[in-house]
């Protein structure tokens, strides 16, 4: 996923002065006169501001804090409108303060599509195809939805008759985003407060878990054969797959930041891990991921595959999403196609599931181009299950009741409550998965609610900074609840939220030690150096051999 | 006999889509049972060992999705099946009704030997009432094609047990039919 970062943007008035040693930041950044070069400067240099119309009820007009004014009067409305929010029903996929797991997404197929209810739900989506025929609804029996689908088509056809494309429809309190992919036609309809590109963006997530399961070239294949073909026939029993995309995409931060989370490790087990999976391959496989408790361990790649290609993040999301959908009481071994839409839309690889320990926390998925090859990465696991037992590793990845990651508490810093970070300053060369590090949600965001709203704010600074019109570089939103800033540079995206009494020079400093200490633990948070590889008999060869292409590797191996 | 994957037995489940083979299985290996419905991602393999005729044999279990997408990974699934169980929905007339394609495609892509193949035919869902395919018709089909028919439930563990132990028992014996003298079966061929 493409994250479009802007141009650097023209409001360099916020207000606030930055340490430059911890963002490298050079004077063009924040523009000349805001600029400090010390942690002691910066107070006397806020402290004449420090009253200024960043609280709610100073209005001063000066054109300096005219952008501060509209944050505000922005975020007042914001707070306005989430608090009125009446959806608040739904589970979350992940970051559920409860160490029980993600709770399941309960299914709404039998919700009756005329009631007022329906009609009140915060977002819907729908799929439907060219000529009109409905494929899946999140809410309610896609099928009651054929005619409210049959309009949505002719609303995209009378724009297209026109030589043109429906892009999204705009109403008092609903947005209407339309994607077409295709064959396949994809609707938004949402109360939410998240840009156009935000919806647009979760339509293709919607767009690529389908892709995931029949890839591109068949649903390409079978619409030119047959254009009113029922896509559901092939789609049956998928439903529960995207319904439970749907509310990871809104509660899980690595959808929005287009970034995979990494359980935290010493650097030195990582490793290990990364070389037992080095060593247990067997022809044809391309791919070994080790995931625990729904956080990346360690992705070990092919090292020709990789020499043209990288696994991308919604990859990795779409295939978690699949398994932790399917894996029916998880025990055992799964073998089953798979397509990676971002790495390969045509083509499917040979995924063997299976979870290490019994309280199924830490899963092992292997990708094989080869269909026939079960037995052989089926005998690759039980090599990697018998090191890591000699090992101890399992222990420490299953960890019994401990949380999967770490708590804000971790920092060391009061008034902060949470945080998002994703380093962007990752050399090409060593080819890693974006990544990024946030810690456990706790009080006063236990409870759903409260992590809707959090979520609802993150995706609301988000659009602010990725605007196609106007992109910011820092924003600094008082709220009632919670204080957030939201700041981009070269080197990283961070959101963080803080108590709503912090002062802006507070938040300064509590911002100086969360990049400290990110900086400290980097080696422990992410994945520096992804290991590779090489089960083709000549690597050297097999890379500058051209692309993976299909016919050649049995990627095409479609339905 | 597998003598390429290191199990002694390998059965595989197939079926139309949500008629219970997962739960099937899980009753059977696990003896837990769960009201929500998942659909099964390609395959799902539980391996167990059992007894047959005091010897302990590893049998392997392959569930398959029924979801017509895998239609074309099934022949992968099928290879080296000593066993087959179809399983319908005996509160879905249509599960009953594609048994004859399941059991026909299935014959097709196995060859079968001359003694048939071993298969039983599982009703399941017998514990809800709301009943489309009367017992004395499942049973009529079954006669006709010389198959084992067993009335299960999953949900309250009826018959499940008896169904598998039928089954593999039933490969067991073509196996030995075919030449096979049970000490083959101890034998792990190298990788």
């Amino acid at each position: 996923m493409e994250m479009a970062t802007g141009e650097p943007g023209s409001p360099t008035r916020e207000g606030m002065a930055l340490p430059q040693e911890q963002a490298g930041l050079c004077p063009t950044d924040t523009g000349g006169d805001e600029l400090s070069t010390g942690p002691e400067e910066q107070e006397e240099l806020l402290a004449p501001q420090s009253n200024g119309p960043m609280r709610a009820a100073d209005g001063q007009g000066d054109a300096q804090e005219e952008l501060s004014d509209k944050e505000l009067s922005d975020s007042a409305s914001t707070d306005n409108a989430l608090e009125d929010s009446s959806e608040f029903g739904r589970p979350l996929g992940v970051g559920a303060c409860d160490p029980g797991g993600p709770p399941a997404p309960s299914t709404h197929r039998d919700e009756d599509v005329t009631a007022a209810s329906w009609r009140a739900r915060r977002k819907h989506i729908f799929v439907l195809s060219e000529a009109g025929k409905p494929i899946y609804s999140r809410y309610g029996n896609e099928e009651a939805l054929s005619s409210t689908m049959g309009v949505m088509m002719a609303l995209v056809s009378f724009i297209q008759s026109g030589d043109n494309a429906i892009r999204s429809i705009y109403s008092d309190d609903r947005k209407l985003v339309f994607v077409q992919q295709g064959p396949l036609v994809l609707v938004s309809v949402s109360r939410t407060l998240q840009s156009e590109q935000q919806l647009r963006q979760e339509l293709l997530y919607v767009y690529y878990q389908i892709l995931s399961m029949l890839t591109q070239v068949s649903i390409t294949r079978i619409f030119e054969r047959k254009k009113n073909y029922d896509l559901r026939r092939l789609l049956a029993g998928s439903e529960k797959i995207l319904d439970r995309l749907l509310n990871l995409v809104e509660s899980d931060p690595g959808f929005l930041l287009g970034a995979v989370r990494c359980l935290p490790l010493p650097a030195s087990l990582r490793d290990a891990l990364g070389t037992l999976l080095q060593k247990a391959i067997t022809p044809n496989l391309v791919f070994s991921i080790l995931v625990a408790r729904s956080q990346l361990v360690t992705a070990v790649q092919e090292r020709a595959v990789i020499e043209e290609c990288r696994l991308e993040p919604t990859d990795l999301h779409l295939l978690l999403n699949l398994i932790g959908a399917s894996s029916a009481f998880q025990a055992g071994e799964i073998w089953t196609p798979i397509c990676l839409p971002r790495f390969n839309p045509d083509g499917y690889f040979y995924a063997y599931i299976s979870y290490l320990d019994a309280e199924c926390t830490v899963c092992l998925v292997l990708l094989s181009t080869d269909k026939e090859s079960f037995y052989a990465v089926s005998d690759c696991k039980k090599r990697v299950e018998e090191a890591m037992r000699t090992q101890g590793s399992l222990q420490v990845l299953s960890g019994g009741p401990q949380s999967p990651s770490y708590g804000v508490g971790q920092v060391g810093v009061p008034d902060l409550r949470h945080f998002l970070y994703k380093p962007l300053d990752i050399p090409e060369n060593y080819r890693q998965l974006p990544q990024f590090t946030s810690p456990e949600l706790e009080g006063p965001y236990c409870s759903e609610e409260e992590q809707h709203r959090l979520f609802d704010l993150y995706h609301y600074l988000h659009s602010r900074i990725h605007s196609t019109s106007r992109p910011l570089r820092l924003i600094y939103h008082v709220a009632e609840k919670e204080t957030l800033l939201a700041w981009v540079t070269s080197k990283f995206e961070l959101y963080t939220c803080f108590s709503p009494l912090v002062t802006k020079a507070g938040a300064i400093n509590v911002l100086t030690k969360l990049l400290r200490w990110i900086k400290k633990e980097e080696d422990r948070l992410f994945i520096r150096y992804p290991p590779k590889y090489s089960t083709t008999p000549n690597p050297g060869k097999g890379a500058k051999g051209g692309r993976p292409d299909g016919a050649e590797n049995g990627f095409f191996a479609g339905l | 006999m597998n003598s390429s994957k290191n199990v002694d037995l390998k059965i595989i489940i197939i079926g139309a889509l949500g008629v219970g083979k997962t739960s099937l299985l899980h009753q059977f290996v696990h003896k837990t049972f769960h009201e929500d419905y998942r659909t099964t991602l390609g395959a799902s393999i539980l391996s167990k060992h059992i007894m047959v005729d005091n010897t302990p044999l590893k049998l392997q279990i392959w569930d398959t999705g029924g979801q017509e997408r895998f239609r074309s990974m099934v022949s992968t699934f099928y290879k080296g099946s000593d066993g087959c169980m179809l399983a319908f929905d005996v509160t879905d007339l249509e599960s009953f009704e594609s048994l004859d394609d399941w059991r026909e495609d299935f014959l097709e892509k196995i060859i079968p030997t001359e003694q048939g193949f071993p298969m039983v035919v599982l009703g399941n869902k017998i514990d809800l009432n709301e009943r489309q395919v009367r017992r004395e018709l499942a049973s009529f089909w079954c006669k006709e094609k010389d198959i084992p028919y067993f009335e299960v439930s999953a949900k309250n563990d009826i018959n499940v047990v008896q169904a598998f132990e039928t089954l593999y028992s039933y490969v067991n014996c073509a196996l030995y039919c075919i030449g096979l003298e049970s000490q083959s079966f101890r034998s792990r061929p190298p990788f």
